[in-house]
């Protein structure tokens, strides 16, 4: 295979391996909810900042932002064709992203403080 | 230079989109939909874990119609993006190629995401 060939190869496979963990963490969540009552602030808490939830949870936003870039990077590819523009738009979603990961970053510390 | 003047015809309102394919369409959609929420998600659950009184705001905005509106919004974004991923994980895996099970499987979603929906508005929603 040709390094052209494998360009495309490489999101492709990153979108299917990071809906795998979205799958799993979402039967994870749907299950230990369904058994489990987090509906209080006490116990939510709890839930959120327990050690193992927080990997998760810092893993389902990695993979979300991940599987968003390569989602909306797909789509404005396909409709965006001035290149100026969808270079601007493909680092406005960037920004975006990274922001919402450090948002996140900040947001489990809080939890541990 | 001949590849450029092909005829391309991509009139949506013309073209009779078989149900995979309006499927198909609904999975970017609920995608573009869902990204523009990431940040409403991390605001919400900043709320959630700060403090028992940002805590309680966050469960009595909730309950506005307009907030319930935008949650439904969203867990069947979520629903309608979970199962057709599912699908096109299938796919990839070369099942449903043929014609006919392309089809039936776009179906079966449908049918799932029906029965699913109606779970959650039923049991958890109202």
């Amino acid at each position: 295979m040709s390094m052209v060939a494998l360009e495309g190869l490489r999101p492709w496979l990153l979108q299917r391996l990071t809906a795998l963990y979205l799958l799993f963490y979402t039967a994870y969540v749907v299950v230990y909810w369904s058994f489990f009552n987090v509906i209080s602030y006490k116990s939510w808490q709890q839930w959120v900042a327990a050690d193992l939830n927080q990997i998760m949870l810092g893993l389902f936003y990695l993979a979300v932002l991940i599987h968003a870039w390569v989602g909306v990077r797909d789509v404005l590819l396909d409709y965006i064709k001035p290149f100026m523009l969808r270079l601007l738009l493909l680092f406005a979603v960037a920004i975006f992203l990274i922001g919402s990961g450090f948002w996140l970053i900040k947001i489990l510390m809080m939890v541990n403080a | 230079m001949a590849s450029t003047s092909r005829p391309i015809y991509l009139n949506l309102f013309k073209i009779k989109l078989p149900i995979s394919g309006i499927i198909s369409i609904f999975h970017r959609l609920t995608g573009v939909l869902m990204f523009l929420a990431i940040p409403v998600s991390l605001y919400l659950l900043q709320l959630s874990v700060e403090s028992i009184s940002s805590y309680e705001s966050v469960v009595s905005l909730m309950l506005y119609p307009l907030s319930r509106f935008f949650i439904l919004l969203v867990t069947w974004s979520f629903v309608h993006h979970f199962l057709t991923g599912i699908r096109f994980l299938l796919i990839d895996i070369d099942l449903f190629l043929d014609k006919e099970s392309v089809r039936r499987s776009a179906w079966a979603v449908v049918f799932v995401e029906f029965v699913l929906m109606v779970v959650i508005v039923v049991g958890v929603f109202l």
